[in-house]
């Protein structure tokens, strides 16, 4: 009996399990055109190789290393994520599945899944770029935990501003610029806090980066949970 | 058991009116056919209902055992066919079933949506990309995915666009199907896509 089975099978859905299909469906679809991938990969080599041949580690006076280096690491994390992670919705305009996926998926579950998506991307630059930066840069880090978790929380929070601007800027036609423009505002402060929070870690006295750490982790659920109330809207016409 | 109620809706783009006081009430078994010039407002109005769109004006409720079913919840009540309306070209046809199914919360068993692709003849072909389908085929996968979670209220937009003489039978049988228990809607100009409706809109009077 087909007869109002949709009703009850709808209802059984939960939003997790329909934000992992859009997370599965999308890693599945970049593995197959590497659409990001190359663009943020791309991105964040060439930015890594030309720092490091230009600077070195050889060039910067000890005392002014954690600062600089702290700098520089994040200069390349978020404009190699800002050059790929806006892709995630425009492609969807582009292809024009945009509105079948409106038909399919509820909002929330949408923001979820190219969430998820985004996050695995910024992993894998963190995790090719962060280590080379290091090796390359002679990046000397004097507490390995707050350093590492500055990074993975700050990469978080900047996964959660970037989808959010990715999703309000999917139906502009000038895509790029914009991106960008609204972007710097929001990610502004969250860079900040880790940049400091990486330079403290790499710091023998001192502070170790933990208060940053919270500072970040408040932004992230700051950030999801706006995100999460406002997406309906920018999904809806 | 469903009723689809539109209210005097009307849409304007920027100041320029496309159609204004559109009402009718469906209910199931019922067929309507919406004719009208190109650029009259057909594929707007399919869209309005889908709830993709809102009206400038005007009112579309869809009701379920004589209780309302939320704008947000009625997109899920729709299966939609459309010229817009793409697939995932980078997934096969399977793939995209299976998809759909998990996003939709309808069991997503590989045989379901094999039979489903058997349904419009593409079973030998899952497994390819649908990006390298032929425009035949994207449209018959395009009738597969909506139809996958049985929809109470079917829009039709152009559903003869591309396909052969086979694949506008397979058209007939599931707009045939579709009235023994759902609503249907079909946007269309071509009068062997009309003369499956018991109503007709003609947008351009």
């Amino acid at each position: 009996m087909k007869r109002g089975r949709s009703i009850t099978q709808t209802e059984s859905s939960t939003y997790l399990n329909e934000a992992l299909a859009i997370w599965v469906r999308d890693l599945r679809s970049e593995f197959r055109t590497r659409y990001a991938v190359n663009a943020i990969i791309m991105f964040a080599v060439t930015t890594l190789v030309a720092v490091s041949f230009s600077i070195g580690s050889f060039r910067i006076a000890d005392d002014e290393k954690s600062f600089l280096y702290a700098v520089l690491l994040w200069i390349i994390l978020v404009f190699s994520a800002l050059s790929g992670l806006s892709r995630s919705f425009v492609k969807e305009q582009e292809a024009g599945t945009i509105d079948t996926l409106k038909l399919s998926a509820r909002p929330q579950a949408v923001f979820l899944g190219k969430l998820f998506f985004n996050l695995t991307l910024l992993a894998s630059l963190e995790l090719i770029i962060v280590p080379v930066f290091v090796l390359l840069m002679r990046y000397p880090i004097a507490h390995p935990v707050p350093f590492v978790a500055n990074v993975v929380i700050a990469g978080l929070g900047l996964g959660a501003g970037t989808t959010i601007v990715a999703a309000m800027i999917a139906q502009a036609s000038t895509r790029g610029a914009l991106f960008s423009a609204l972007s710097f505002p929001l990610l502004l402060p969250l860079m900040i806090m880790a940049i400091k929070g990486c330079e403290q870690a790499s710091v023998r006295l001192g502070p170790v980066g933990w208060a940053e750490v919270r500072m970040a982790f408040a932004y992230l659920v700051i950030m999801v949970i706006v995100s999460l109330f406002l997406f309906p809207l920018i999904w809806e016409e | 058991m469903y009723l689809l109620k539109v209210n005097s809706i009307c849409k304007y783009y920027s100041r320029t009116l496309l159609f204004k006081d559109v009402s009718f009430e469906l209910a199931g078994g019922d067929a309507l056919a919406v004719t009208g010039w190109n650029g009259s407002g057909k594929s707007t109005l399919m869209r309005i209902i889908a709830g993709l769109i809102r009206p400038s004006s005007g009112t579309v409720s869809m009701y379920y055992q004589d209780e309302v079913v939320p704008t947000d919840s009625r997109r899920r009540f729709v299966g939609m066919v459309a010229p817009a309306l793409s697939l995932y070209d980078e997934l096969t046809a399977i793939e995209n079933m299976v998809f759909f199914c998990k996003v939709r919360g309808v069991e997503s068993r590989e045989d379901t949506c094999r039979d489903m692709l058997r349904l419009v003849g593409l079973d030998d072909h899952a497994h390819k990309l649908s990006g390298r389908y032929s425009s035949g085929m994207k449209q018959r996968l395009k009738l597969a995915q909506a139809l996958l979670h049985h929809p109470p209220l079917l829009l039709l937009d152009e559903p003869g666009t591309n396909l052969d003489s086979k694949g506008m039978q397979i058209v007939w049988d599931i707009i045939e199907k579709q009235k023994q228990w759902g609503m249907t809607v079909i946007a269309s100009n071509e009068k062997r896509e009309v003369d499956y409706a018991d109503r007709i809109i003609n947008l351009s009077e």
